[in-house]
C-alpha cells in the first residue's frame, strides 16, 4: 500500500460495519492501531445521544469500537485535546481538525511525526440546539424519536425510532436558517487530502453503497495505518470501481464549487468597515472563549492578545480582538468554533475571515493545506 | 486516559451546561447541546477550573479526614446556638439532607419575611428563556452583561424579533433601547406586552424587590428574577415550607450573642460583614471548593461536578449532574446522626417539583399564581454620590478578575480634573480607597464597580471622590 492508492473497505466486524457511518472502516483502523501499538492512545467521540458526544482520548480498544458512526450535530475540534500533550495518538479528523492539527504541528505543539489523522470527508456539521429546533420546527418530530440520520442526494433524512425516513433538501433548511453552521456552508475542504488517509462513503457504489468506507491514501503514515488494519484482520478492502472513482471526484467538485458561492455570497464588500466591527463586538462580555476554543491558537495563557487588554481600558474596540483579529489573519481556518461558543452570538468566524480572506489570498497562503510555514512567521531581514 | 464529567456551572442560577475534564489539572470543555446556554459560558464560567482549585478537610488549620471533620462540626453544633447557612449552590439532595440537619436554624439568606407570601413563587421559579425570546417589550433592573451574561444572547434574539428594551440602570447598556435613571423609575411605561427581568439575592432591598413586584402588578406585566447562585430555585421550593431567615436576621442574631457557631454549606461566610463574624465562636464550612479561609472547620466534599444529584435552574428546569459522589450526604449524615440515601432524597426532590423524570430539554409546568396588590414606596437613595455595586459571580464567589476599577462619566472626569491613567480617591464612613477608573457612558453622581472594595453598605453606597 503507498501514497495515491484509493480502496473501499470495511470493517469485518460486523456490528461496528453496521454502526459505522459507512462501513466502520475508521474504526476499525483506529482500534487496530492501538491494539498493535503503532500508537499509545486514540480520541475518539463517546456519544451520549444523537446530539450530543464528548471527545476522548483513549487507549481502551472496545471504546474505540464503540464510537463507531458519524455524529453530524457534534461540532467538535480535537486539535486542542492532543495539544502541549506529546501523545503517539491516531484520531479521526475532518477538514477543519486537519487543518487545526497541522498548524499546531508547525507551532511545536503537536509532533505530526507521531500523530495518524484519519481524515474524514465533511459536507458540514449542524449545531445540536439548532439542530433539535430544526426538527421541532421543520420536521416536526420530537429530537427524542430521532434513532438515525444520513444525507443522500443533498437531502438531510432523519429516521425515527418507528422506523419512518423524514427527508427535506438542505437548501430549504439552510435558506430557513437550519441546517449546516454558517462556517461549514462556506468551508471548501470536502475531502481532507492533508490528512494521512481520507476516508468517507462518497464513490461507494453498488451493493457496497452504504456498508464501505471509501479511502484515499495521502502519506506513508496513512498507507502504514490502513496496512496495519488488513494484517490485524480488523478490515478488508478492495480496489474501488472506476465509476465510484469518477463520482466521488465530481461530487467532491460540486461540493467545492458551492463552498465558493457561498464564500461569494456571504463575503461581499462593504463600506464602513470599522463601524461594522464596533457594532458587531459592542456586546462582546470578554470571557475569553473564543481564544480558548481556537483550535490553531497556541498561545496558552500569556498571549499579545490578553498581555495587551485590560477590562478597564476604554477604547471603542479592544485590543483583544484586534490582536486577535490581525494574529489570526494567516492562521485562521474558518473552523466556526469560535462562533459556537461566543455566549453573545457574534458571528465571529465571518469577522475573522474577513480580515483572514484578503490576506490569505494575497499570499496564496491556505492555513492547514500543508506545511509551508506561515507567511507571518517569516523574517525577511534583507527587505 | 482522562475524566470528563457533564455539568453545570455553579456561578449562577442560569442553569449553564458544560463538561468539566481532568487531566492532572482541571480543563473546561463546552457541552453544546445543553438546552440553557448552548455550551456557551461567560467569563465566570471560563474560569471554574480556578474555582476548583482543590481543598483539604480541616480542624483548627490541621488536615484531617472528611470523616473527622464532620465528626468535630457535630460536636461543635450540639453546643447549641448555631445557624445553618446555604444559598443553594449544590444538589437538590443535598439541601433536603441540609434543612434536616437545620431545623433549628435555616438561613437561606433572601429576605422572604419582608415579602408578601403570595409572591413566594414568582421570587422563586422564573420565566423559561423561550419565553424572554419571545417578548414584545423587556424591562431590565440588572446589568446583563456583567450579572447574568448569558441572558444577552436571549435578549439578542428577542430584539432581532422586535423587542423593545428599556433599561433602569445607572448606565447605558449597549443592547437598551432606552436606559432610565433609577431615580426615575416612574418615567418607566410599562403595558401587558412588558416583561421586567429584575434579580433577587441575599443583598436585595426588600423594598425595590416590592417595587419591582408591584410595577409589574400594576401593569399587568410579567416579572422574572434570576439569582446568583446555582440552585437557588431549587433551594426555595424546598425550603417553601420551613422557616427561614434572612441575611440582616443571621447578623442581627449574631450580633446580638444569639448565634455563636455558623454552619455554611457551599456559601461563603464573607457575605457577612466581618465585625459580624469576628463575634462567632465557630465558623464550619462544608463546601468542595476553597471558599472561605476564615472557617475553623473545613469539610471538603466533592467539587459540584463529582457528586451526583439534581439542580433546578431559573427557569426551574432539572438537570442531573454527571458525578457519581455522595460524600456531601455522608458528612451531613454524621452531623444528624442519620444515614441519608440518595434515591430516597432523590425521589423526594422530583416529588417536590413535580416530576417523575429529570430531563432538561423539558420545563417543568409550575403554578404561578398571581399576587395580591402591593403598595411599594422605596426609599429614595439621599447621599450626592453613590457607589453602585454590581453583584456578578466573581463578587460571590471571591474570586480574582481583572476588574480592579470603578466606572464613571466624563463629567465627572473633568470636574474632578482625573488624570488619565490616574486614580480617584473614594470615600466612605471614615475609610478611604484609591481605584483607577473607566471612562463610561455612567449617570452623573455614580461610579460603578463589578468588585468588592470592601466599603459597601449593599448595593448602593453612599460616597465622596475627589482627586
Ligand atoms: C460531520 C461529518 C460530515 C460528513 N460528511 C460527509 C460527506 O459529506 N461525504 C462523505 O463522503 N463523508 C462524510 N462524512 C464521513 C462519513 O460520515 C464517515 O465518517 C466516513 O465515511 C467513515 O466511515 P466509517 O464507517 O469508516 O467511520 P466509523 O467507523 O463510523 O468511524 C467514525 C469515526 O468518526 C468519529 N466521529 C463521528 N462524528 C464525528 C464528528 N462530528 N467529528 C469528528 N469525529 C467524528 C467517531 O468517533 C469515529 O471514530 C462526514 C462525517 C462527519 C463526522
Ligand atoms: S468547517 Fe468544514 S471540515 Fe469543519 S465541520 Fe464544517 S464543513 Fe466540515
Ligand atoms: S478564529 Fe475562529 S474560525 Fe478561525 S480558526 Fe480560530 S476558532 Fe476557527
Ligand atoms: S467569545 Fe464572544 S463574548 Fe467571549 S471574548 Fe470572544 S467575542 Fe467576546
Ligand atoms: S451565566 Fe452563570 S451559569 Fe452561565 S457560565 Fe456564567 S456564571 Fe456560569
Amino acid at each position: 500500500m503507498q501514497k495515491g492508492e484509493m480502496y473501499v473497505g470495511w470493517s469485518t466486524k460486523e456490528d461496528v460495519r453496521k454502526r459505522g457511518g459507512s462501513g466502520g472502516l475508521v474504526t476499525s483502523m483506529l482500534a487496530a492501531a492501538l491494539e498493535k501499538k503503532l500508537v499509545d492512545a486514540v480520541v475518539v467521540l463517546k456519544k451520549i445521544n444523537e446530539f450530543e458526544a464528548v471527545p476522548i482520548i483513549t487507549s481502551d480498544v472496545n471504546e474505540v469500537l464503540n464510537s463507531a458512526g458519524s455524529l453530524h450535530s457534534v461540532p467538535s475540534n480535537f486539535a486542542k485535546l492532543i495539544a502541549d500533550r506529546n501523545l503517539k495518538v491516531a484520531l479521526p479528523a475532518k477538514g477543519c481538525d486537519t487543518r487545526a492539527i497541522i498548524e499546531q504541528g508547525k507551532r511545536n505543539a503537536i509532533n505530526l511525526d507521531n500523530t495518524y489523522i484519519v481524515g474524514l470527508n465533511c459536507g458540514g456539521s449542524m449545531h445540536p440546539v439548532v439542530t433539535r429546533e430544526m426538527l421541532e420546527v421543520m420536521y416536526k418530530i420530537k429530537p427524542e424519536d430521532v434513532h438515525g440520520e444520513e444525507i443522500e442526494k443533498g437531502k438531510l433524512i432523519f429516521e425515527t425510532k418507528d422506523g419512518k425516513e423524514h427527508a427535506i433538501t438542505i437548501d430549504e433548511l439552510e435558506e430557513k436558517g437550519y441546517g449546516r453552521r454558517e462556517s461549514c456552508r462556506y468551508c471548501t475542504i470536502k475531502v481532507p487530502n492533508n490528512s494521512d488517509i481520507a476516508c468517507g462513503n462518497w464513490g461507494v457504489t453498488g451493493d457496497l453503497a452504504g456498508k464501505a468506507t471509501f479511502v484515499e491514501i495521502n502519506s506513508d503514515k496513512g498507507a502504514k495505518l490502513l496496512q496495519n488494519a488488513v494484517d490485524a484482520g480488523y478490515v478488508q478492502v478492495q480496489k474501488p470501481d472506476e465509476k465510484g472513482v469518477a463520482m466521488r471526484a465530481k461530487i467532491k467538485g460540486v461540493m467545492e464549487d458551492l463552498g465558493k458561492k457561498w464564500k461569494a455570497k456571504i463575503f461581499v464588500p462593504m463600506d464602513n468597515r470599522l463601524e461594522f466591527f464596533r457594532k458587531e463586538l459592542e456586546n462582546c462580555i470578554d470571557c475569553g472563549a473564543c481564544k480558548t476554543v481556537c483550535p490553531t491558537c497556541s498561545c496558552g495563557e500569556v498571549s499579545k492578545c490578553t498581555e495587551f487588554h485590560m477590562r478597564g481600558d476604554a477604547y471603542k474596540m479592544s485590543m483583544y480582538h484586534l490582536v486577535r483579529f490581525t494574529h489570526l489573519a494567516d492562521a485562521c481556518i474558518g473552523c466556526g468554533q469560535c462562533s459556537d461558543v461566543c455566549p453573545v452570538d457574534i458571528p465571529l468566524t465571518r469577522l475573522y475571515m474577513m480580515f483572514a480572506n484578503p490576506i490569505q489570498e494575497q499570499l496564496k497562503y491556505e492555513p492547514g493545506m500543508d506545511m509551508r510555514k506561515p507567511p507571518y512567521f517569516e523574517v525577511k531581514l534583507n527587505d | 486516559m482522562s475524566n470528563v464529567y457533564s455539568t453545570i456551572c455553579p456561578g449562577c442560577n442560569f442553569g449553564c451546561g458544560l463538561y468539566i475534564r481532568e487531566n492532572g489539572a482541571i480543563d473546561i470543555d463546552f457541552r453544546k447541546s445543553s438546552p440553557a446556554n448552548a455550551g456557551k459560558l461567560c467569563r465566570f464560567g471560563m474560569n471554574l477550573p480556578k474555582l476548583y482549585a482543590p481543598v483539604k478537610s480541616m480542624i483548627d488549620g490541621k488536615e484531617v479526614t472528611l470523616e473527622d471533620a464532620a465528626k468535630e462540626a457535630a460536636k461543635r453544633i450540639s453546643a447549641g446556638s448555631t445557624a445553618f447557612l446555604s444559598f443553594g449552590n449544590t444538589t437538590c439532595e443535598e439541601l433536603l439532607a441540609f434543612q434536616k440537619v437545620a431545623t433549628s436554624y435555616l438561613c437561606t439568606g433572601v429576605n422572604f419575611d419582608a415579602l408578601p407570601k403570595d409572591t413566594y413563587q414568582t421570587l422563586s421559579v422564573g420565566i423559561p428563556y423561550s419565553e424572554i425570546e419571545a417578548a414584545k417589550h423587556i424591562v431590565l433592573f440588572i446589568d446583563p452583561y456583567e450579572q447574568y451574561p448569558l441572558i444577552v444572547r436571549r435578549l439578542l434574539s428577542a430584539k432581532k424579533k422586535g423587542a423593545k428594551i428599556t433599561a433602569v440602570w445607572w448606565k447605558a447598556l449597549p443592547i437598551a433601547n432606552e436606559t432610565i435613571k433609577p431615580a426615575d423609575v416612574s418615567k418607566l411605561q410599562l403595558s401587558k406586552d412588558s416583561l421586567i427581568i429584575s434579580d433577587f439575592h441575599p443583598m436585595s432591598d426588600a423594598d425595590q424587590v416590592k417595587n419591582v413586584l408591584a410595577l409589574a402588578k400594576n401593569a399587568g406585566a410579567r416579572v422574572t428574577f434570576l439569582k446568583p447562585f446555582a440552585n437557588s430555585t431549587g433551594a426555595y421550593i424546598l425550603s417553601k415550607d420551613a422557616k427561614q431567615k434572612s441575611h440582616g436576621a443571621l447578623v442581627d442574631d449574631i450580633n446580638k450573642g444569639t448565634i455563636k457557631t455558623l454552619f455554611c454549606l457551599e456559601s461563603d461566610p464573607s457575605i457577612l460583614p466581618a465585625e459580624t463574624l469576628a463575634k462567632l465562636t465557630n465558623i464550619i464550612v462544608q463546601s468542595g471548593s476553597a471558599i472561605s479561609d476564615k472557617a475553623n472547620i473545613i469539610i471538603a466534599h466533592e467539587p459540584l461536578y463529582k457528586k451526583k444529584g439534581t439542580l433546578i435552574n431559573n427557569e426551574g428546569r432539572a438537570q442531573a449532574l454527571g458525578g457519581a459522589g455522595t460524600n456531601g450526604l455522608d458528612a451531613l449524615g454524621i452531623m444528624a446522626g442519620a444515614k441519608f440515601e440518595f434515591n430516597a432524597l432523590h425521589e423526594s426532590v422530583k416529588k417536590a417539583i413535580g416530576i417523575s423524570t429529570v430531563d432538561e430539554f423539558t420545563v417543568p409546568k409550575y403554578d404561578r399564581p398571581a399576587y395580591s396588590a402591593i403598595q411599594a414606596a422605596p426609599k429614595p437613595f439621599e447621599a450626592k454620590t453613590a457607589l453602585v455595586s454590581v453583584y456578578n459571580p466573581f463578587m460571590w464567589f471571591n474570586l480574582a478578575d481583572d476588574n480592579d476599577f470603578v466606572e464613571l462619566n466624563l463629567n465627572t472626569v473633568r470636574s474632578l480634573k482625573l488624570l488619565k491613567g490616574g486614580t480617584l480617591k473614594i470615600k466612605s464612613n471614615g475609610s478611604s480607597i484609591e481605584k483607577k477608573f473607566k471612562v463610561a457612558p455612567v449617570q452623573d453622581n455614580v461610579i460603578i464597580s463589578a468588585k468588592k472594595f470592601g466599603i459597601e453598605k449593599g448595593m448602593l453606597t453612599p460616597v465622596e471622590i475627589l482627586r
